[in-house]
């Protein structure tokens, strides 16, 4: 296995994808080339192998975000920069059900931690925020993802700090 | 004269404009006033302001991270890269969203925020570095 992993281009096939979960194959399907061109909801990377270099194996997504620093407790705030907080949201990740357990998703989630550290460099960035399955929350554990309380989905919003990341690479 | 009608002809006097002089290369000249001819613009001055226009939507379209693109009839694209404007474009143009917080979100957040960052995992070393 050799993967690439790129910006999506108008030929790269995507209909075959299925990672087990409707709504991230429906997104990469009908929705991520559009966001894409748009370039208003999501900046998509997807994976693909040498074996079939058009067909998109794994993907994922990525926006900023913010919070306004009113929002947020006073007396939290105090220890805060005095702006509103940057975020990088990794709004999706997927891997094709052929493809789990090769290493593809750490793959995927490295790209998109240095992709968020450059970009941190450049727009201003405290955190990347993932909203987890509460199947995937200890994958992203490992990877220094914390768990943020009182959410009331049925996803875990996780947190981890960008200077985090900076460290490691 | 009055000193009333002194200062209301000071005031009345147009603001000094800037002035912009360029040495142009023969050829560059030359394009210039095949330009000037074209669009049907008079003087250097309207030249300069419309040339200054384009110019300026083109450095904030790519500092936005937009690609420059001309399109012919038949769907022909053709991108538009100076070496100047790419100096502007962010490496990475991500687009803004807004996600709800409840307020005990916000207040994990926070802590998490103002708190010192926590070491790097080995696995997220490993997934960097590898």
């Amino acid at each position: 296995m050799s993967i690439t992993i790129r910006r999506p281009e108008e030929s790269d096939t995507v209909e075959a994808f299925d990672s087990g979960d409707y709504a991230l194959d429906n997104y990469l399907k009908r929705h991520a080339w559009t966001n894409q061109r748009k370039s208003s909801i999501g900046i998509t990377y997807v994976a693909t192998d040498e074996s079939a270099p058009r067909a998109v194996v794994g993907y994922f997504t990525l926006a900023a975000s913010s919070v306004h620093r009113d929002s947020m407790p006073a007396k939290y705030i105090r220890g805060l920069p005095p702006y509103d907080l940057p975020m990088i949201l990794l709004a999706r990740l997927a891997v094709d059900r052929r493809f789990t357990g090769k290493g593809l998703g750490r793959a995927l989630l490295a790209e998109a931690l240095k992709i968020a550290a450059t970009a941190s460099e450049q727009i201003g960035c405290r955190a990347v925020i993932v909203d987890a399955y509460p199947r995937a929350v200890d994958w992203y554990k490992t990877y220094g993802f914390v768990p943020i309380e009182g959410g009331n989905r049925n996803s875990v919003r996780m947190y981890l700090d960008i200077r985090t990341v900076r460290f490691a690479r | 004269m009055p000193t009333s009608h002194r200062r209301a002809r000071r005031r009345t006097q147009p603001a000094r404009k800037p002035k912009f002089q360029a040495d142009l290369a023969p050829v560059e000249d030359t394009t210039v006033r095949a330009l000037k001819q074209e669009l049907q613009l008079s003087s250097n001055s309207d030249f300069l302001s419309e040339a200054l226009a384009l110019f300026q939507w083109a450095v904030s379209e790519r500092r936005l991270g937009r690609r420059i693109v001309s399109e012919s009839a038949t769907g022909e694209k053709r991108i538009l890269v100076l070496p100047r404007l790419e100096r502007v474009a962010p490496s990475v143009a991500l687009p803004n969203v807004d996600i709800d917080w409840t307020e005990k979100e916000l207040e994990s957040l926070a802590k998490l925020a103002s708190t010192e960052p926590a070491k790097p995992t080995p696995a997220l070393v490993r997934a960097l570095k590898g």
